[in-house]
C-alpha cells in the first residue's frame, strides 16, 4: 500500500487561511472537513482546502479534537476550551494544576481524555470537566518520557488508548481506568518498522479499522502500522521540511491522512493508492509493500 | 643637586620629560576607554552547528582545524538544565547505525570517545529505556569537532550541546583563526561583562 | 635616582589604576530561543540527582592577567637592576631563562607589547574598539622604562628576545653599512603593521600577529611556513645576535626612539676603561661603537661586562652622567 500527495491545505503567511507561526493541531470531522489550531486560532477548511471559517482562542492552542455530538474541543496552557463547529463558545475547563499543557484530547464514551504534557499524564475528565482519574504516571519515571514536550494519543473506538512515549521509542496501549494493555516499537535507526533518533513516535491518529498512524522527528515522516504493530506502510518521509517536529496526523474516513507541516504551517493530505475501497482490514497486511 | 647640572642634561631632562608626559597622555587616553578583559565568543545561535533551522547540512569543524591552539580552545559544553536525557542520545549515538542485539545503536558518534553516559535517578532496572541518562563531555578529550552539537540539535535533540570558547585555553589573538574562517561570523570579541555564552545560570529556563 | 623614583610611582599608578577597572558580574543571557523547554528537572529524576553546572570554561583571572603584567615591570626593573648595578651576566641568563619559560612557553607568547602596538593603534583610531587596560599598560610599560634606562625590556624579558638570545652560539660581525641599513626595516615593518591596524574593521589586519616568527614554536603548533621562517630566523640566530629584534621587530624601532631620551643605560665607564676592545669584539649587536655603548642598538645582553677584565661586583657604581652626554651628542 503505497500514498500519494493529492493535496495541501494552508501554509505560511497572512492571508486569512494561512497561519503565521505555529500550527499545532488537526482534526477531521465525519464530514470531512479540516479543523486546524495554530496561532491563537482555529481554522476550519472544507475537504478540498478552501477556508470555511475561523475564530480567535483566548490563547495559543496546542490540540484539536472533534467529539461526537460536533462540538470542538481546543487543548490550551491550563485549559480546554469547547466550541459548537461554527466557533460559538460553550464553555472553558480551566484547571492549571491538571491541565498544565493540554497537547492532545480524546474521547472514550461520555469521557474526555486530555494529555498533560506538564505533567508527563494523560487526564480522564467527566462530561462536565472534572478530573476522574489519571493514565500513565504509574511507571518508574511517573509518567511519559517527552523530550518533545508534547504527550500525543488517539482513541481507537473500542476506547483504547494509544499514546506515543517517545522516549522509550513506543506506542504504549491503556485502558480508560489507567490500565496498561501493552505496547508496541522499539528503536532503529535504518530499518523503517522502528522508531528513529532520540525520541519517536511524536504524534499518534487512529482509524476506524484500529490502524495507528504515527508521526516522526529527524527525519520527519508518517508510518502505519497495524493493531499489532506491525509496519504496513511508511505513508510519507520526503514531503516534509527536515526541521518539522510535533507534526499532528488526523485520519479520515476515507483512509486519507492529514499531517500538519509544521514549518511551512501546511496541511498535506495523502490519499492511498490502488488499494480497493472495499477491502476488508486483513487485505492491507496481505500487500505487503513495506519499503519506501 | 640641581647646581652640578649642565645645560645639556637640562635639555636632556626636558626632553625626556615631554616625552614622558607624551606617553603618558596617550597612555591615559587609551585608559579612559579602555574595557577590562575582551574575550573571544562564540555565538551558538549563529553557528552553523548549533542554528536553529540549519538542517541537513554538515557539521562545521572549522573550530577544531582553524584555532591556534594545539588541541582547540573551542569545545562541546552541555547544558544540563537543557538537556533531555534521552535513553538514545543522537549526540552520544550514531542513530542510524545498525542496531546491536541489546537494541542500542552500535556505534557512537564521537570520534574521540570523549562523552559518557551514566543511568541517574530512580533507576528502572527491567526498562532501561524508561530510565534518564546523563551525558557528560569530557573536556579534556573534546576537540570542538561539532559532531555532537550538530546530532543533538533541534529537532533530533533538544540542543543543549553547544560549542563554547574555553576562555581558559583560549589565547585572545588579536586576529582569530577561527573568526577568520567562521562561515556564519559567530566568533565575535566582548569584553567580558559584556560576554554571554557562559552565563545561562544553573535550571534557568 | 629621582627619576627612578618617578619611575616606581608611574608603575604603581598604573597598577592600581588597572586593578580599579576590575571587571563587573557578567549579564545577557545567551540570544537563543527553543521553542519547547520539555528537559527533565531534578524533581522528575529522583533519587537525589542534582542538576550539575554548565561546564564554564572561564577566562584566566583578571588577577593572573594583572600579575602577568606585575611580572613583566617586575622583570623589567630586575633585568636593569642586575646589568646596570650587579654587571652581572650569569643572573641575567635566569632572568631570561625565566622569562622565556614563562612569557613564551607557558603563556604562549601571548602577553605582548610587540603585538599591542596594533591595538593602541585600533584604539586611537576606531572609537568603537575598547582595548583592555592590562594591554594599554603591556604597551607603554617597556617604553617607559626605555625612556629612562633603554631597552631592558629587550635584554630577557621578551620571548622573541630570550630565545634568540640563548641560542646564539658564534656571533659573526655584520658590516656596519649593512647592519644600518638592514635596521632600517623594522621601520618599514612599523609602518606597515600601524598601517593595517588602522584600516577600517573590514580590511584590519594584525600583521605582527600574523608574522610572529617563534609564536608558532611556543605552542608548538601553527602554520608549516612559519613555523618554518621561526626555525630557519633561530638557525641564523646561532650565528647573527637577534636578527629579528635588531632588523625586524617594530617594537624594537619604538624602543630605540625611546632610548634617544634615557639617561641611564649600559656604559663602558671612561675612567676604568684600559682600551682593550674586549667589550666591542663581545657585542654580538654591533651595539659598542669606539669603545661606547649605543643605547639605541644595546640589547642589555651584559657581554661587555662579562667580558670585561675590571668588571666584576667589587666595582664601584659608577654614574652615567658624562658618558650619558656623549652618547647623546653622537647619536
Amino acid at each position: 500500500m503505497k500514498y500519494r500527495l493529492i493535496r495541501t491545505i494552508s501554509g505560511r503567511g497572512q492571508e486569512p487561511d494561512q497561519f503565521t507561526e505555529t500550527l499545532r493541531g488537526i482534526a477531521v470531522d465525519s464530514d470531512g472537513r479540516v479543523f486546524a489550531v495554530g496561532d491563537s486560532a482555529v481554522r476550519v477548511f472544507q475537504a478540498d482546502g478552501r477556508l470555511l471559517h475561523t475564530w480567535s482562542t483566548s490563547s495559543p492552542g496546542y490540540c484539536i479534537a472533534i467529539a461526537s455530538n460536533g462540538h470542538v474541543y481546543v487543548g490550551l496552557a491550563g485549559q480546554i476550551e469547547i466550541y459548537e463547529a461554527d466557533g460559538t463558545p460553550i464553555t472553558a475547563w480551566r484547571d492549571e494544576q491538571h491541565l498544565g499543557l493540554v497537547t492532545a484530547i480524546g474521547f472514550a464514551n461520555t469521557s474526555v481524555l486530555a494529555a498533560d504534557a506538564n505533567a508527563r499524564c494523560i487526564r480522564r475528565l467527566g462530561p462536565n470537566g472534572k478530573l476522574l482519574n489519571t493514565i500513565g504516571d504509574d511507571n518508574r519515571r511517573s509518567g511519559f518520557l517527552i523530550p518533545n514536550g508534547v504527550i500525543d494519543f488517539a482513541v481507537d473506538r473500542t476506547g483504547t488508548i494509544h499514546a506515543a512515549n517517545p522516549g522509550c521509542h513506543r506506542v504504549e496501549r491503556f485502558a480508560i481506568d489507567g490500565t496498561r494493555l501493552g505496547h508496541f516499537g522499539r528503536f532503529d535507526g535504518q530499518d523503517p518498522s522502528g522508531f528513529s533518533g532520540c525520541c519517536n513516535p511524536t504524534n499518534v491518529a487512529v482509524d476506524d479499522r484500529g490502524r495507528i498512524f504515527v508521526t516522526e522527528k529527524a527525519g520527519p515522516r508518517a508510518k502505519v502500522y497495524d493493531s499489532d504493530g506491525a509496519l504496513l506502510s511508511v505513508v510519507a518521509d520526503s514531503q516534509f521540511e527536515l526541521a518539522c517536529k510535533n507534526m499532528d496526523l488526523a485520519v479520515d474516513s476515507k483512509g486519507q491522512v492529514y499531517v500538519a507541516d509544521t514549518v511551512k504551517l501546511q496541511i498535506l493530505v495523502f490519499a492511498p493508492q490502488a488499494e480497493p475501497a472495499a477491502a476488508g482490514n486483513t487485505a492491507a497486511p496481505s500487500e505487503g509493500d513495506e519499503s519506501r | 643637586m640641581s647646581e652640578g647640572i649642565t645645560r645639556r642634561e637640562a635639555m636632556g631632562h626636558a626632553a625626556r620629560g615631554l616625552a614622558a608626559i607624551g606617553l603618558g597622555v596617550t597612555a591615559f587616553h587609551l585608559i579612559r576607554k579602555a574595557d577590562g578583559q575582551i574575550v573571544w565568543q562564540l555565538d551558538h545561535s549563529r553557528c552553523v552547528n548549533s542554528r536553529l533551522g540549519a538542517v541537513g547540512v554538515n557539521t562545521c569543524n572549522l573550530c577544531t582545524s582553524e584555532c591556534v591552539v594545539a588541541q582547540s580552545a573551542v569545545r562541546a559544553v552541555n547544558d544540563f538544565s537543557k538537556c533531555g536525557r534521552c535513553y538514545i542520545c543522537p549526540a552520544y549515538y550514531n542513530v542510524t547505525s545498525a542496531v546491536d542485539e541489546s537494541g542500542l545503536p552500535s556505534e557512537k558518534l564521537c570520534p574521540r570517545d570523549a562523552i559518557t553516559r551514566t543511568m541517574i535517578g530512580d533507576a528502572d532496572p527491567e526498562d532501561p529505556a524508561n530510565n534518564f541518562y546523563e551525558y557528560v563531555i569530557d573536556e579534556t578529550k573534546c576537540d570542538g569537532c561539532g559532531k555532537c552539537v550538530m546530532g543533538c540539535k533541534e529537532p533530533a535533540g533538544l540542543g543543549s550541546i553547544r560549542l563554547a570558547v574555553r576562555h581558559d585555553l583560549c589565547v585572545d589573538c588579536n586576529r582569530c583563526a577561527i573568526a577568520m574562517a567562521c562561515p556564519d561570523d559567530a566568533f565575535t570579541q566582548a569584553s567580558v561583562a559584556e560576554a554571554f555564552e557562559r552565563l545561562e545560570t544553573k535550571g534557568g529556563t | 635616582m629621582i627619576a627612578a623614583r618617578r619611575f616606581t610611582a608611574l608603575v604603581i599608578t598604573i597598577l592600581l589604576a588597572t586593578t580599579l577597572w576590575a571587571s563587573s558580574a557578567f549579564g545577557q543571557p545567551a540570544p537563543y530561543d527553543r521553542p519547547v523547554d520539555a528537559a527533565p528537572q531534578a524533581k522528575d529524576i529522583g533519587g537525589g540527582y542534582t542538576t550539575p553546572d554548565v561546564q564554564k570554561p572561564l577566562p584566566r583571572s583578571y588577577w593572573l592577567e594583572a600579575l602577568d603584567v606585575a611580572l613583566l615591570a617586575t622583570a623589567m626593573i630586575l633585568v636593569s637592576w642586575l646589568v646596570l648595578k650587579k654587571r652581572n651576566r650569569t643572573w641575567l641568563v635566569l632572568v631570561t631563562i625565566g622569562c622565556l619559560g614563562y612569557f613564551g612557553f607557558y603563556r604562549e607568547g601571548c602577553v605582548c607589547p610587540i603585538g599591542s602596538i596594533q591595538n593602541v593603534v585600533v584604539a586611537l583610531t576606531d572609537p568603537e574598539y575598547s582595548i583592555p587596560i592590562l594591554v594599554t599598560a603591556l604597551f607603554f610599560l617597556p617604553l617607559f622604562m626605555a625612556l629612562f634606562v633603554g631597552r631592558a625590556f629587550c635584554g630577557g624579558v621578551c620571548p622573541l628576545g630570550a630565545i634568540q638570545e640563548l641560542v646564539l652560539l658564534k656571533p659573526v660581525r655584520v658590516p656596519r653599512r649593512l647592519d644600518r641599513t638592514l635596521g632600517l626595516l623594522k621601520y618599514v615593518y612599523l609602518g606597515l603593521a600601524i598601517w593595517y591596524a588602522a584600516q577600517p574593521i573590514a580590511d584590519r589586519d594584525f600583521v605582527i600577529c600574523r608574522f610572529d616568527p617563534f609564536v608558532s614554536i611556543f605552542r608548538r603548533t601553527g602554520f608549516a611556513h612559519m613555523i618554518g621562517i621561526g626555525i630557519g630566523l633561530l638557525a641564523l640566530s646561532m650565528f647573527v645576535g637577534r636578527p629579528y629584534c635588531r632588523y625586524l621587530c617594530p617594537y624594537g624601532g619604538l624602543l630605540s626612539w625611546c632610548t634617544r631620551f634615557a639617561n641611564r643605560g649600559v656604559t663602558i665607564t671612561p675612567d676604568k676603561e684600559i682600551d682593550c676592545g674586549l667589550c666591542a669584539d663581545a657585542c654580538p649587536y654591533g651595539a659598542i661603537e669606539q669603545n661606547r655603548a649605543v643605547r639605541r642598538s644595546c640589547l642589555y645582553c651584559a657581554r661587555c661586562y662579562a667580558s670585561c677584565p675590571r668588571t666584576g661586583p667589587s666595582m664601584p657604581t659608577v654614574r652615567g652622567k658624562a658618558v650619558a652626554a656623549s652618547d647623546g651628542g653622537r647619536s
